[in-house]
């Protein structure tokens, strides 16, 4: 475990003495990221402005959701950049540099990419935190060991959804356009209250787009102590992490490489 | 034990067929239709310990196929193989302790970072403590004379700098086994000459065994001493590079210039004449038909020799001349 963590640790540093070989680039990227979130958000001050609730969500669980969301997501896709695009690596047969390397392909393949507008992310949904403990008055050492439990648990639903889904072009081929789908699938529903959602829509968001354990679940965790909701999240993020690796693993068997020209940016 | 053994290795691709055209494309949407294709067909040889052997074949013959399999990237389809003792694909990352890998086509240089960068993340990788390291890449920057190169950004060196970077790289963690597949592709010539010496001097200082692929007869001449000949999955010769050149070095080409004008009649009985001109010609003989002797003495007693030239043909066209043969 050790070995592993020293490894991707060097990984996540080269990866940024790349993204810093380009400042201007990465700069505007993250504040363009940061710019393009807090505009989104102005929907739901205005939608809140005209009414008080809904579904018994307000205007501060909506920071919260967005910041667990936010944080989750940027750091998730800023450490895991790959997680985006695993599944042209495996259609063009670029896992063959992952696969000549004595390290876990999955972890090695992953975290060897950052993105830089998702470091934009990441800082939006500090700051939604941030206001979110600001408005709702309640702040300690509990909350910010919450906030963590919960981002970190939605970065593994995150993850292992993406990669679930994209390993199945191990099977069926390039699968861009239905990774693209399911990545806009979860955002966009991971950022609705839950309490929109019963009988069938909910069970959708609890499995096949688990929405819920990105947002909503961590979210309402973050804002107060519950057991259940505890079990629920890191339950949700063992099976999803499990499943993944499973369907990733039995899918590198099918590999079947690639001749065309690579370059490792 | 050899290096690499392998046994009646196979890998069978599943390629999807689709006629052209728009119907085409319909009716493979619909019912799509696919072909087995066998890129390798029961392959079996050998690399001792310490070996520089050449595989060589040409496009679609095989060769990378055969390296990744070596290398635990493909699974194949049957048969066996081991390397240094391990089974590629069930003990890849053992394995990937102890090789090297070098793909002309896949660079695994960081693009914008200088190369010593890299350098610094595989150090990680293969577990080799810092101050090792630091020795490590001193030692192979002198020997690849990379030593200005290595703080400069990859994207800013010359082809045949990166690849010298590319094959220190993949010597960082002192592997036994070098697998190089076309690592001189697009070189110039100066450029691969320079590959050639600083790939034969890790040979020689450090026994490191090379499996090397390539397209250029010119990378197999000057490194390997035995060479495995591919095509369509097959190997279709094997031996002592001498031995080849031996065997298939019969013809030769010469080159004759006088100091007077010929007959117009000129000839030598066993020489098919190629060309011939006023002052000089271009024969050719195979010396298992017409030996050399009395083709030199026809040449001399035709006139006042000015200059002659007997020049046998390369590498290149005797493994052309054995492609063609097994081509079906």
């Amino acid at each position: 475990m050790g070995r592993q963590l020293s490894f991707v640790v060097a990984l996540w540093k080269t990866n940024l003495l790349s993204a810093m070989e380009y400042r201007v680039s990465f700069l505007t990227q993250v504040i363009g990221m940061m710019l393009n979130n807090a505009i989104y958000f102005v929907f739901w001050i205005i939608f809140f402005a005209r009414f008080e609730e809904i579904n018994g969500w307000d205007l501060v669980d909506m920071l919260f959701l967005f910041g667990v969301v936010a944080t989750g997501f940027g750091a998730g896709t800023y450490l895991f950049g790959n997680s985006v695009r695993l599944s042209s690596l495996i259609a063009n047969g670029q896992m063959d540099y992952y696969l000549s390397l004595p390290r876990p392909v999955l972890l090695h393949a992953l975290a060897s990419r950052s993105n830089a507008s998702s470091a934009g992310d990441f800082t939006y949904g500090l700051f939604s935190f941030g206001a979110a403990i600001y408005f709702s008055g309640s702040f300690g050492g509990l909350m910010l060991l919450r906030f963590t439990l919960g981002c970190l648990a939605s970065i593994v639903v995150l993850i292992s959804f993406l990669v679930l889904v994209q390993s199945l072009t191990f099977w069926i081929g390039n699968t861009s356009l239905l990774t693209r789908h399911a990545f806009n699938a979860i955002v966009t529903f991971s950022l609705y209250p839950i309490t929109l959602f019963d009988g069938t829509a909910k069970l959708f968001l609890f499995t096949l787009v688990p929405a819920a354990f990105i947002g909503a679940l961590p979210a309402e965790f973050v804002r107060r102590f519950d057991l259940l909701q505890l079990a629920q999240i890191c339950a949700g993020g063992a099976v999803f992490l499990v499943l993944a690796v499973f369907v990733f693993y039995r899918g590198l068997r099918r590999y079947e490489s690639g001749s065309a020209i690579q370059v490792r940016m | 034990m050899p290096a690499i053994s392998v046994r009646d290795l196979r890998k069978t691709f599943q390629m999807k067929r689709k006629s052209a055209g728009l119907r085409g494309s319909l009716r493979a949407l619909w019912r799509p239709t696919y072909q087995s294709i066998e890129a390798v067909r029961g392959l079996s040889f050998e690399m001792e310990d310490g070996e520089l052997l050449g595989f060589i074949g040409p496009n679609g013959a095989g060769k990378s196929t055969t390296i990744k399999i070596l290398t635990g990237i493909l699974h194949p389809s049957s048969g066996e193989a081991a390397v240094l003792g391990h089974v590629p694909w069930q003990d890849r990352q053992a394995l990937a302790f102890q090789i090297g890998s070098v793909f002309g086509q896949r660079p695994q240089l960081w693009y914008h970072l200088p190369a010593v960068d890299t350098f610094y993340l595989f150090g990680k990788i293969y577990e080799i403590d810092d101050s090792s390291l630091k020795r490590r890449i001193s030692f192979l920057a002198e020997a690849f004379e990379i030593e200005e190169l290595l703080e400069t950004p990859v994207r800013k060196l010359s082809l045949g700098q990166r690849m010298r970077c590319e094959v220190a790289a993949s010597l960082l963690h002192r592997p036994r086994v070098l697998l190089l597949d076309e690592p001189s592709i697009g070189l110039d010539v100066v450029a691969k000459q320079r590959l050639r010496m600083t790939i034969q001097r890790m040979n020689d200082m450090e026994g490191v065994g090379v499996l090397l692929t390539s397209h250029d007869a010119g990378d197999i001449e000057t490194l390997c001493r035995r060479v495995i000949i591919v095509n369509h999955g097959e190997i279709v010769y094997r031996d002592k590079v001498s031995a080849l050149k031996r065997r298939y070095l019969t013809v030769k080409t010469v080159d004759v210039r006088y100091n007077e004008q010929l007959a117009p009649d000129f000839s030598l009985p066993g020489v098919e004449m190629v060309k011939v001109g006023r002052y000089g010609a271009k024969m050719r003989f195979d010396t298992r038909v017409t030996p050399v002797e009395p083709v030199i003495s026809g040449l001399a007693a035709a006139g006042s020799l000015a200059d002659v030239t007997v020049s046998e043909p390369s590498l290149e066209e005797v493994i052309s001349a054995i492609y063609a043969r097994t081509e079906v």
